[in-house]
């Protein structure tokens, strides 16, 4: 059958649904609720266009191609409808895809990496009996050291931008950072580029951040309680953030601030091991119900409206399958390293 | 709830009865994964909530597993999983509740009960209150339930009294009347739906009774369908054996005894005599019986109603005030099913369609779809299986024509239901009923027993060959279960998410099988159609809109009630004539149709005539047909809050525009309406509104906006003022304070009737009213005799 894209004929076969036959003819169209050969319903809204018979913004993930149908993909109305629901969905997801200390750094070092390594080696608190510091490797000798790495002789805007400082204190982000140079060279070596320090990709222009916005109290005293690794590290970055279509998309209709404030009944930073390696964050999910029809008797909607949530009964965990975590178009399904 | 496990001492055992008597709801409704509904009702029937223990055995027991149960009973607003106490106290927060007060009557309870903050029950367990959609009482508003009691025009100073009078209540309950046997002298006729029986019916029917029995006399007490009245009840008719017919209005208990003796000679002469003397010690003796009933002239008596009745037309509501509703003998007398003989006996499907289409009858469940485009739609499909539903899901705060047309008139939208059957070749049928409507299902549910018995229903409909049979299925309390892919899905045993279409449920709905939904509105237009024909029909109404339309007349109006008018009726006529104008002689200010969908219309436009069309034309719809008439002392920034914060809470969920858009422009509202907001607010919520408007996925979430972009368009000027920080009406609490002006006398009935103590007992000295305390309840406005409290802003 023949319909219409933006005036230009397209020969299609109507069997599948419009975003297939856009994206094969290169309109790429954006979706996050929709995945090919996965249960699917309309959801997200990003992926709509026109029709231009009734003038109805349709999801083209859900829409099949009728005999003349006429598609807007590309005007003025049709993107900046796309754009709004990007943002809609951002002012209700609590999260950060960046660490602010890693955004702050002013030598482009990736201090939140750091500090995941650390508490990865200092399992417990270290000032409590029994604690297990990690074995140093060979220790740095280099006598330049105190002049080739950076954070020696900086202000440590991270640690003023800190998360940790809005719950009670700052992590010492610098004084770990020295630490682990100090003992723990080869962590700054072998990095991509070439580069002798680990170094945050793609900063610039067209990577999108999501802020999380402010913690509430109740939410100031749950964090004290949980996150109490060696360093307080709240590990503000996310897990997810490389495969997040949320923050794809959101990059390419070039949004730089939220323009809706955020506001948001998810609790912030819970993570929950459901099973194997597989862990959910509620805060970044945008029940798009793709874990949700995917599974049986597993992930599923709890109430409705604003306040909707996807949650994991404790006694359906095991129904779950790791691999579900790619079905997830935003981090909130993620595998643990 | 004093049920038999208290009886019972160890948990074993408590674990066996749940698990027995859980057992017993399984095997008669059974356990498939669309069973899910009815199961968790029934269980929440039995046990008052829904306990874990005996969902944890469902999961053992059915298809059913715990991902469906969290998904289902977490979405409707029925299922509770906490126990409640024993009795239950429903607020009413329906539109027409809301602009008398709901809010502030419902705080009032939370105080008098001693309810904590963060607890919706009582210490001891006696009381839960909750806050409900609607009840359908608006023309009372503000209502409030208590058990199956209902309880009209409940201010916030009468929560004590109603609390009183609902215990007195529970003490009396099992006293019953002797039955009569002689032959009746005449008929007393007293509708007995909900919303008459909120308003002192039942005591009325009560003293009629007791009466008869004092006074030896006989007459058969007929419950009758819905006057629409609501303003002017209690309502009795006199109806003599000479056919003879005397109304009385408002008429009170204790009148009743002294209109039976004017009307009915008692047994004996003695008993008349003594009757007759006591009654006058009583009447000259009581103060309440001064503006005797039966002092004033008819004309005086009755010349509300009259004027009330007076403009009406009536189809759906035929035999209005006369007929029985769950008499099928008389409704068969008066022509009842004639058209459905008509049609199985002497019509072809497709010239009932036909018929159906000729007459221009459009949808009146709000959208305004042809109703017989769909018939010819589902008749055109063909399946081995068709399945046709009556949507009485009327989920609109503010609308309660629904459950009226159910409540009064079942047999006559039961009758409309066959006949769709037949056009479109189904063998199924469902009437789908919203949970609070538990009157309108046990009358359908009689009504369809009825109907079988009398082989109306069942195989072999009047010996024509035409089968089939008709179920109940209640909603379980979600608006959006209105719209017809939701509704479907609830059937199916899903949560009720809309889908997209195509495909139309004509072609795939229930169960994957072509299905009908009509409104009962529209059903019950059906018979005449068909008896009188389409060209009869068609002469009422205007070009673009056939037939008449049934509307609720609430708010701020002086007679509220259920009318049913031609389509092109103004709504001035239907406010100023037909509802005797603004409430307290205010002036008009808007009007509000279609509930949270709809629009709010400006005075001075209120003389278009009313069809679908113009509705639309004006940026409010037709909707189910709730019409609020707003006055000057309504906010419209409070409107338009008030209804975009009832679809946040009945979103469903799915799709980001209505989910989070509608919160997002909630924001706005919530800071405007606390002074906070600025002009740069106003336009984003106006750009919000129109992008809900085009992309949201169902008809809830396109039509959501609505209230705010008809009160954007109508009356920017109130939403700049809010943003100065001046809210006229004083409706918007978050801006505004009472204060006592000079005017004041120091008379101290304020100081006494104020139940969070913000006013000193300071006699003779003007009072002062203590903002750290004060609730913004208003009581003291209303005690004040002096009119010496007023409202005033924050932000001057």
């Amino acid at each position: 059958m023949k319909i219409y894209i933006n005036n230009k004929e397209l020969e299609v076969s109507g069997n599948e649904p419009l975003i297939e036959e856009l994206n094969r003819n290169g309109y790429n169209i954006p979706s996050l609720c929709y995945a090919k050969e996965a249960k699917h319903q309309a959801s997200c809204m990003v992926c709509m266009v026109k029709n231009i018979a009734n003038g109805q913004m349709i999801p083209s993930c859900s829409t099949f191609p009728t005999e003349g149908m006429k598609i807007e993909t590309d005007t003025e109305e049709v993107l900046s409808l796309r754009q709004m629901s990007l943002e809609l969905l951002l002012s209700d997801h609590r999260a950060d895809c960046e660490a602010p200390c890693t955004i702050v750094c002013p030598n482009k070092l990736d201090p939140a990496q750091i500090l995941l390594y650390y508490d990865k080696t200092h399992p417990c608190p270290p000032c409590e009996g029994g604690s297990s510091h990690a074995e140093k490797d060979t220790p740095n000798t280099n006598k330049d050291l105190r002049e080739s790495f950076p954070c020696y002789n900086c202000k440590a805007p991270c640690e003023k931008a800190c998360r940790r400082g809005t719950v009670d204190k700052s992590v010492s982000i610098r004084e770990i950072m020295i630490e682990m140079a100090e003992n723990h060279p080869v962590l700054f070596e072998n990095t991509p580029n070439g580069n002798s320090l680990p170094h945050r990709e793609g900063r610039g222009g067209s990577v999108f951040s999501s802020k999380l916005g402010r913690y509430t109290n109740e939410e100031k005293e749950w964090l004290k309680e949980v996150y109490n690794d060696a360093s307080h590290c709240l590990h503000c970055a996310c897990e997810g953030r490389d495969k997040c279509k949320l923050r794809e998309y959101s990059a390419q209709a070039g949004i730089k601030a939220p323009r809706y404030g955020v506001s948001s009944s998810l609790p912030v930073k819970e993570q929950i091991r459901v099973v194997g390696k597989l862990c959910y964050e509620p805060a970044k999910c945008i029940r798009c119900g793709l874990c949700v029809y995917n599974s049986e008797d597993g992930f599923t909607f709890h109430n409705r409206g604003f306040v909707m949530q996807v949650v994991i009964p404790e006694e359906s965990k095991n129904h779950i399958k790791e691999q579900l975590a790619t079905l997830c178009p935003t981090g909130a399904l993620f595998l643990a390293p | 709830m004093a049920c038999e496990d208290c009886k019972l001492n160890s948990p074993e055992l408590v674990l066996e009865s749940m698990v027995r008597r859980t057992d017993a709801i399984i095997d008669r409704i059974g356990g498939t994964r669309d069973k899910i509904i009815p199961l968790l009702q029934a269980l929440q029937e039995e046990f008052s909530y829904l306990p874990s223990d005996a969902l944890n055995h469902i999961y053992e027991r059915t298809e059913i597993d715990r991902a469906q149960v969290i998904s289902v009973s977490s979405f409707y607003s029925q299922f509770r999983m906490v126990p409640y106490g024993k009795h239950t106290i429903k607020v009413c927060i329906g539109t027409a509740c809301h602009v008398k007060g709901a809010s502030i009557v419902y705080d009032a309870f939370k105080r008098e009960l001693n309810i904590p903050d963060d607890s919706i029950t009582t210490n001891d367990q006696q009381y839960s209150i909750e806050k409900v959609a609607c009840l359908g009482c608006c023309a009372l508003a503000p209502v409030v339930q208590i058990d199956n009691k209902i309880f009209g025009h409940v201010q916030a100073g009468r929560v004590r009294d109603v609390l009183a009078e609902f215990e007195e209540l529970q003490s009396q309950n099992g006293k019953e009347n002797e039955s009569q046997k002689r032959e009746p002298q005449g008929e007393v006729r007293i509708g007995m739906e909900n919303c008459c029986q909120a308003s002192g019916t039942a005591e009325v029917r009560d003293a009629v009774v007791k009466a008869c029995d004092e006074l030896g006399i006989n007459v058969k007490l007929k419950p009758i369908s819905c006057v629409g009245a609501c303003n002017q009840v209690p309502l009795i008719d006199v109806a003599m054996p000479n056919g003879e017919i005397v109304r009385y209005p408002n008429i009170k208990s204790e009148e009743v005894k002294e209109v039976l003796l004017h009307h009915f000679k008692p047994a004996s002469k003695l008993r008349r005599l003594r009757n007759v003397i006591l009654n006058h010690i009583d009447t000259f003796h009581t103060d309440t019986t001064w503006d005797n009933i039966l002092w004033k002239p008819e004309q005086e008596r009755t010349q509300h109603i009259n004027t009330f009745l007076n403009g009406q037309h009536r189809i759906s509501t035929e035999g209005y005030g006369k007929m029985n509703p769950l008499d099928i003998d008389e409704y068969i007398k008066l022509g009842g099913f004639e058209a459905l003989k008509k049609a199985l006996t002497s019509m072809k499907r497709e010239e009932v369609i036909d018929e159906v289409l000729k007459s221009g009858l459009r949808g009146r469940g709000g959208g305004g779809f042809p109703t017989g485009r769909k018939w010819q739609m589902v008749a055109g499909n063909e399946s081995d299986k068709k399945y046709v539903i009556c949507n009485g899901d009327e989920g609109d705060p503010g609308a309660f024509m629904d459950r009226i047309l159910l409540e009064s008139y079942p047999l006559r939208v039961i009758e409309g239901l066959i006949i769709a059957a037949y056009a479109v070749g189904a063998d199924e049928g469902i009437f789908y009923i919203r949970a609070e409507y538990p009157q309108a299902v046990i009358r359908i549910r009689k009504a369809l027993d009825m109907c079988r018995e009398k082989g109306m229903l069942g195989e072999n409909i009047l010996n024509t060959g035409f089968n089939m049979d008709i179920r109940v299925f209640e909603g379980a309390g979600a608006f959006v279960c209105g719209e017809e892919t939701a509704l479907i899905g609830s059937i199916e045993g899903k949560r009720g998410f809309p889908h997209l279409r195509p495909p139309y449920p004509a072609q795939a709905g229930l169960f994957g099988k072509p299905t009908l939904i009509n409104n009962v509105e529209s059903l019950s237009q059906i018979s005449y159609i068909i008896n009188h024909g389409a060209e009869e029909y068609a002469k009422v109404g205007t070009e673009g809109s056939k037939g008449t339309k049934v509307f609720a007349l609430a708010g701020k109006v002086n007679h509220g009630g259920l009318i049913e008018v031609p389509m092109g009726t103004t709504l001035r006529q239907i406010v100023e004539e037909i509802g005797g104008g603004v409430e307290g002689g205010e002036k008009l200010k808007a009007v509000q149709t279609g509930g949270p969908s709809g629009g709010c219309i400006p005075a001075e436009l209120c003389d278009a005539k009313v069809d679908f069309d113009a509705l639309n034309q004006m940026g409010a719809i037709m909707g189910s047909g709730g019409l609020v008439v707003l006055s000057e002392s309504s906010c419209m920034v409070d409107v338009a809050r008030y209804f975009l914060n009832f679809t946040c809470e009945e979103s469903c969920g799915k799709c980001t525009f209505c989910r989070i858009g509608i919160r997002r422009m909630l924001d706005i509202l919530d800071k405007l309406s606390t002074g906070k907001a600025t002009m740069a607010d106003i336009d984003r919520l106006e750009e919000l509104a129109n992008s809900v408007k085009k992309s949201a996925l169902c008809g809830l979430g396109k039509t959501a906006p609505n209230p705010v972009l008809s009160t954007l368009r109508y009356f920017r000027n109130e939403y700049e003022e809010h943003v100065q920080g001046i809210c006229r009406t004083g409706s918007c609490k978050g801006m505004v304070k009472l204060v006592v002006t000079d005017d004041c006398l120091g008379c101290t009935k304020c100081a006494r009737c104020c139940p969070s103590e913000a006013i000193a007992f300071t006699p003779y000295e003007k009072h002062e009213i203590d903002v750290t305390k004060c609730t913004l309840c208003g009581l003291c406005m209303d005690e004040c005799d002096y009119k010496a409290i007023k409202y005033e802003n924050l932000h001057k």
